[in-house]
């Protein structure tokens, strides 16, 4: 054991090179930054919920007195239960940019709901995901911008700099669009941290009129549904050989990502790093019912 | 809450930043690398302390990260080596203005990934090889197992207390 010690003190020899803790410290200034604009955006996005709450419960209460006062009305409404009838996705604003060599390209989803019954109940979730798409745009550019800043100012060359070929993208994912459900993904990434990925989920019901929450579909049953997770994440550890990290995972609540599968299916949504080493990638949970 | 997390790792962060060059050099074995490593993990990590639920696995958790982004570049490097040359590198790249004259370093070294890594957390890092099995997301019968035979092929003479 005598050499081993020998061999930890040359382990510990290693020079450090000063620039270590510029670099170290140019990165927590980063990341200074950026917990500063998200606490301010948080705010922001509160703001912006609270109203959209209120407009879809003005919507709700309009639905529902319809259907408690008028025979004629809730026959109606019954007669149309296929969201292929009584609403379609398309895609709102498209652009790309390339601006010192950061190349963007954004797909801005919008919801339209044909039926006139339903009409409104959509503008909200719109708002919402206009909101996101421009936001993590923004965000990802000016991200991106500072590395460049960095880069260059650590001897980096315009040169190099191009050939790092960053690439931003927001674009939606249509995941169910059946007779019963509409789900739709939206999401952000960019091509040189995949710890910046995020993405928004939004389920509509065509029977119930309204958008749902984790509770909705799993019929309030979070309980069953962690389980479940929790038993497939064993299975996953055993074929993928990686080690989630379930043991630090606080939990279902009611604010996970989700949407509904086209076999009606909710589907439990992690991000990268969120439950498992970032070489996993996201993770997704099917809860068959 | 969450604040005063990200303050700790930052706190963290800083005391420890010549530990993680350390580890990554020993992964990456030249300066350049080490440097971008260290980099790369401290933004990953502070891009995702949130994920961070248990604060006493800050430890295990950066380790982890650290020796993920030094994999990352060594994995990108490779694509560079002709693909006549696919086996794992025999001669390693070493820095001209360091090396570690030292036979059992230079032997460890040479070891299996697993098995160095291994070796180096439990007796240049002095982590528990509880806190090991974390790092390297692998069963912690498996990190007994590979660092045994990694010590008995050093020809070291294995003490229980190490090995448990």
């Amino acid at each position: 054991m005598k050499e081993m010690e020998d061999t930890k003190k040359s382990y510990e020899n290693i020079p450090i090179p000063a620039e270590l803790s510029k670099r170290v410290q140019l990165e927590i200034e980063k990341a200074n930054a950026n917990q500063k604009r998200k606490a301010i955006h948080i705010q922001r996005r509160r703001i912006l919920m609270k109203k959209t709450a209120i407009a879809a419960t003005a919507a709700v209460v309009l639905l529902t007195t319809g259907l408690n006062t008028s025979q004629t009305f809730a026959q109606e409404l019954g007669g149309i239960p296929v969201v292929g009838s009584i609403a379609r996705v398309l895609t709102f604003r498209s652009y790309e940019t390339d601006k010192t060599d950061i190349k963007t390209s954004v797909d801005i989803p919008t919801i339209e709901m044909i039926s006139t019954e339903l009409d409104g109940l959509e503008k909200g979730v719109n708002k919402e995901i206009y909101a996101f798409c421009e936001q993590y745009a923004e965000e990802a550019q000016a991200r991106a911008e500072e590395y460049r800043q960095a880069f260059l100012e650590t001897g980096g060359t315009e040169e190099e700099w191009a050939a790092h070929d960053i690439k931003i993208k927001v674009w939606y994912d249509v995941k169910a669009f059946t007779g019963d459900y509409l789900s739709i993904a939206v999401m952000g990434t960019d091509s040189w941290s995949n710890a910046s990925a995020d993405a928004k989920y939004y389920t509509f019901d065509a029977k119930a009129g309204k958008w749902l929450t984790l509770s909705d579909v799993l019929d309030g049953d979070l309980k069953s549904a962690e389980e479940n997770i929790r038993s497939q994440i064993v299975q996953k550890e055993k074929e993928t050989g990686m080690n989630f990290w379930d043991e630090d995972w606080g939990g279902l609540t009611e604010d996970a990502k989700f949407y509904v599968n086209a076999a009606g299916n909710p589907v439990i949504v992690f991000a990268p790093y969120e439950i498992a080493p970032g070489a996993a990638g996201q993770q997704e949970f099917e809860i068959i019912k | 809450m969450k604040e005063n997390l990200y303050d700790k790792l930052v706190a963290y962060i800083v005391e420890n930043q010549d530990r993680f060059y350390r580890l990554a050099f020993s992964c990456v074995k030249n300066q350049e690398d080490a440097l971008d490593a260290v980099q790369n993990a401290v933004c990953k990590a502070l891009a995702h302390y949130e994920d961070l639920r248990n604060e006493d696995a800050v430890k295990t958790w950066f380790y982890r990260i650290v020796l993920h982004e030094s994999y990352a570049i060594l994995n990108a490097k490779k694509r560079f080596i002709p693909a006549d040359d696919t086996h794992y590198s025999e001669i390693p790249y070493e820095e001209k203005r360091y090396e570690i004259h030292d036979d059992l370093y230079a032997q460890i070294s040479r070891m299996e990934p697993d098995t160095q890594n291994i070796i180096k957390l439990r007796f240049f890092e002095e982590l528990e090889l509880r806190e090991i099995s974390q790092v390297l997301n692998m069963n912690l019968n498996t990190v007994k197992t590979k660092l045994y035979r990694g010590l008995k092929a050093l020809k070291i003479a294995i003490r229980e207390e190490d090995c448990t």
